[in-house]
């Protein structure tokens, strides 16, 4: 089987050939952010694909610039004091950055959706959760309100909300964290997006619920074939969900292949850092292998690699602008040592 | 010092509030050295000159008796100082108290805060005009008045503070390190209501010049012998038509000095918290 | 360990009332706590764990003090501490503290780091003057990481992981019996809370304190305890030793817990 979905770095292409064009390419975007007179670079030459079918997890911690990526993906950023500053991202053969508000309107919805970390907070709390549902449809696609609410239903079933019927007239406060995350997932479904990206979808969910909406995703990316891109700080959740992996660090992709080889052959000392910082579940270990240090500020960064202040593996070498190394055509590391480090332990 | 900071903080890009800063330090500066910037005494008499335009030496004209309306005024900003600066203490002191209380202890805070509850149920001036006909006029008791019927005001914005604050995690901290009542109170929770007393301290001090110009001209507020604002109003009211400088000059300076404090106290209120909006507005 | 356990929790309920929204005077009755009982001997570390809701939290809330309790005894050290008021519950205070969850919200923002730490040692008669309070500060701050200078900053000034720091110093001040720890580690990033738990796990064994561990995350309590109870709906369903609770787990729950974990397969290399 091959990956469809490629991801590049920096401003080198690498990506396994593929016939179709991808849905969503993202590249060398890079965003700033307003502060005190000046722009200081949050998200730095960052560049992926998506196709359809696909799922991309973007994992890292706060500051990292993870959520950034997506809103401005989805146009979100306009009114805030961070902006795009370069790059292109191209879906569905359009550049969203150069859109009108009124045409990328037109994409939100039908061409992409999104989901959030909070579904109490973006849920309207004075409009039934099934009156909620029915204005995406009825925006996009000008049925009568009867047809709106039989597919309301529709996807409120899609979603395993039990006893969808009543639950349609219900308000937020009325549901769960777990049901509410449900509906928001059917709000982003409505239209039938080719892309879906999920911002921490079930961070603060329990674990046995966020099982339950991670299945219950993968499960609509069967039937209907939409791309999902999956943010999380969780790399257990982005391990089980995606079949592509991007670590971002300080505002780059440090590390990208597919799930299946990065957690096989851990690339960068970071993405290494992070797996040895979780404590294993199934086996005990006295000490755990903490990353030391804290991410930089965005107004104090490193020279040359970002890591490079917190990294065991550094050396005078790093403080240049790390290589864009390819440890096989889908694995990606932004690293100086990336081959020399390769199977051997921190 | 921080003080200082924050309200410097509060007026940057505020060239309107600055303005409104700019006119209070006046009438503050005014108030404190008004035996030096009068040219004469306010309550001196001069038959001859009664009624007489602005111009020289009566730089305001004179008022019915002859007195200087320009002395009067200055010494009126003394007065304005007093009572707003009075009120200001009183209203804090009692419905601080009383409201940091209540929402502390929530038992006790029933029972205060229905009395407060009664209290706000009367207009403004009309809790005034109540209290004022019972107690007899001077400076004193116009101050305990309008202080009275503001610390109601005061006593409600920190009740609720109080509830929201009571229940912050870092006072729950501070109680398993052992603090008591007042430690928590005071020292712990005292300093996270300083900025939105201060903001409130300023339309306290706003609203009670309006307050007291009030009870002046319906007869009830300071002595008439006292030179106030109010005062000046009331008693020249009925030369409106010859003499009408003589109601334009303190009536624009209860009004700018009202305006300014307004404006002050928005910038400082937008300072610690655009979201604070809605819950001081409501004095 | 020692015959009779430092804290013993015996039959603990705890029952919370909410005025019903239908009719006046009705109150809804919400059972957080159901009959719960365990016992945390000295020098040990036993975990609370379980979903939002489950009543893990109340539990410590209780046993600090915080929150009272509708029956049950806690007998720490011998004398059952549910039901003192304030000022009884005061001397306490010293043997057990406790460790929040959220970094941000538990250190007063209008307070130095000085003030927030020293004002447990002077509560508590820990140092005579503010000289030897400062000795003590610095000593713990270099203890949990953090430079002395940060005794002039305010809380603002520091990252999340440096304000769970300065809880932490703020707790270990006083050399506490027990450590109430609330999800202590939750708020954290990856990298960070890997620093603090092992700050954690070393100030524990160091000092000998022992510690209730509250938290939701079965890894993290496996790396930090010595038993655990698993908490559903205000009921422990099953408290054993970590072993037992990770490789034979008993009560179904317990099963369905650490089969909802997403995990990382890394093959680690040779």
């Amino acid at each position: 089987m091959r990956y469809v979905t490629a991801l590049t770095l920096g401003s080198r292409m690498i990506s396994p050939v593929s016939d179709n064009q991808p849905l969503l390419r993202v590249e060398n975007l890079c965003i700033a952010i307003q502060n005190a007179g000046q722009l200081q670079p949050v998200v730095r030459d960052l560049s992926f694909e998506v196709q359809a079918s696909q799922t991309l997890g973007i994992v890292g911690e706060s500051g990292s610039g993870k959520s950034l990526t997506v809103l401005a993906i989805m146009g979100l950023l306009s009114g805030s004091p961070v902006r795009v500053t370069s790059g292109k991202v191209w879906f569905d053969g359009k550049d969203l950055l150069q859109l009108s508000d009124a045409e990328r309107r037109s994409i939100m919805g039908d061409g992409m959706s999104m989901i959030f970390q909070e579904p109490m907070t973006s849920l309207n709390p004075v409009y039934k959760i099934g009156d909620q549902i029915m204005e995406g449809i009825r925006h996009h696609q000008h049925c009568s309100a009867k047809e709106a609410r039989t597919r309301a239903l529709q996807l409120l079933e899609k979603v395993k909300i039990p006893d969808a019927s009543t639950r349609i007239d219900h308000y937020p406060h009325q549901l769960s964290g777990g049901q509410r995350q449900r509906v928001m997932i059917a709000m982003a479904l409505a239209c039938d997006p080719l892309l879906l990206i999920a911002d921490e979808p079930t961070t603060a969910l329990d674990v046995t619920v966020q099982k339950e909406v991670l299945d219950l995703i993968a499960e609509i990316q069967q039937d209907t074939g939409t791309a999902i891109i999956l943010i999380s700080h969780d790399l257990g959740v982005i391990a089980q969900t995606c079949n592509f992996v991007a670590v971002m660090y300080c505002g780059e992709i440090v590390e990208s292949s597919t799930t299946e080889k990065l957690f096989q052959r851990l690339g960068h000392p970071y993405t290494r850092g992070l797996i040895e910082s979780i404590p294993p579940l199934h086996s005990d270990v006295e000490w755990l292998n903490a990353i030391p240090g804290q991410v930089p500020a965005l107004n104090a960064l490193p020279v040359g690699c970002s890591y490079q202040p917190r990294c065991s593996h550094a050396q005078a070498q790093c403080r240049q602008n790390p290589p864009v190394a390819l440890l096989d055509d889908e694995h990606i590391v932004r690293c100086h040592f990336a081959q020399q480090l390769q199977g051997r332990a921190s | 010092m921080k003080l200082l900071t924050f309200v410097k903080e509060a007026l940057e890009g505020r060239k309107l509030a600055t303005a409104g800063a700019i006119w209070l330090l006046i009438i503050v500066v005014a108030g404190i050295a008004a035996p030096l910037i009068a040219p004469f005494d306010p309550l001196e008499i001069d038959p001859i000159a009664r009624l007489s335009e602005p111009g020289t030496p009566y730089l305001f004209g004179t008022d019915h008796f002859g007195r200087d309306t320009f002395s009067r005024a200055v010494y009126g900003a003394r007065m304005a100082l007093i009572i707003g600066i009075g009120s200001v203490m009183v209203a804090l002191l009692c419905g601080g108290l009383v409201g940091m209380l209540s929402g502390y202890f929530t038992g006790l805070g029933h029972v205060l805060m229905r009395m407060v509850d009664v209290l706000m149920a009367f207009p403004a001036l009309l809790l005034a005009l109540v209290l004022m006909t019972v107690l007899e006029r001077s400076v004193f008791n116009t101050i305990l008045v309008i202080g009275i019927v503001y610390a109601t005001t005061t006593a409600r914005i920190l009740f609720g503070m109080m509830l929201k604050l009571k229940n912050e995690v870092f006072i729950d901290a501070a109680r398993c390190s052992g603090a008591g009542h007042l430690s928590l109170l005071f020292r712990h929770i005292l300093p996270n209501l300083l900025s939105p007393i201060l903001v409130q301290a300023t339309f306290i001090f706003a609203f009670a010049q309006l307050q007291a110009a009030a009870l002046d001209f319906l007869g009830l507020g300071l002595p008439p012998e006292v030179p106030s604002w109010g005062n000046m109003l009331a008693e020249e009211r009925i030369y409106i038509t010859r003499a009408p400088w003589l109601l334009i000059f303190p009536g624009v300076l209860i009004i700018l000095s009202v305006f300014s404090m307004n404006l002050l106290g928005d910038a400082l209120r937008d300072r610690i918290d655009p979201r604070f909006k809605d819950d001081i507005a409501g004095v | 360990m020692s015959n009779t356990p430092l804290l013993d929790v015996k039959a603990l309920n705890v029952v919370f009332r909410t005025k019903s929204s239908g009719k006046l005077l009705a109150t809804n009755r919400n059972h957080a706590v159901k009959n719960v009982s365990f016992s945390v001997h000295a020098g040990e570390v036993l975990s609370l764990v379980g979903e939002s809701g489950c009543g893990k939290t109340t539990i410590g809330r209780i046993l600090t003090g915080l929150e009272s309790a509708e029956s049950g005894t806690a007998n720490f050290q011998g004398d059952n501490i549910l039901g003192l008021s304030n000022a009884g519950f005061r001397p306490l205070r010293k043997h057990i503290q406790m460790i929040f969850q959220d970094p941000y919200a538990s250190l007063n923002p209008r307070l130095t780091i000085e003030k927030i730490l020293s004002e447990p040692l002077f509560i508590h008669k820990l140092v005579r003057n503010r000289v030897e309070a400062r000795t003590r500060m610095a000593a713990m701050l270099k203890q949990v990481g953090l430079d002395p200078d940060a005794l002039k900053r305010y809380p603002h000034e520091f990252s999340g992981g440096q304000r769970q720091r300065i809880g932490i110093a703020r707790v270990m001040l006083v050399s506490p019996r027990i450590i109430i720890a609330d999800e202590a580690v939750s708020a954290l990033d990856v990298s960070i809370q890997a620093q603090v738990l092992n700050l954690l796990k070393k100030l524990q064994r160091s000092s000998g304190v022992a510690m209730l561990f509250i938290s939701h995350d079965l890894a993290v309590v496996r790396h930090i305890s010595d038993r655990i109870a698993v908490m559903y709906q205000g009921e422990i369903v099953e408290l054993n030793d970590k072993q037992q609770i990770f490789e034979n787990p008993q009560h179904e729950y317990t099963r369905l817990l650490l089969s909802s974990i997403p995990q990382v397969k890394a093959r680690s290399t040779p």
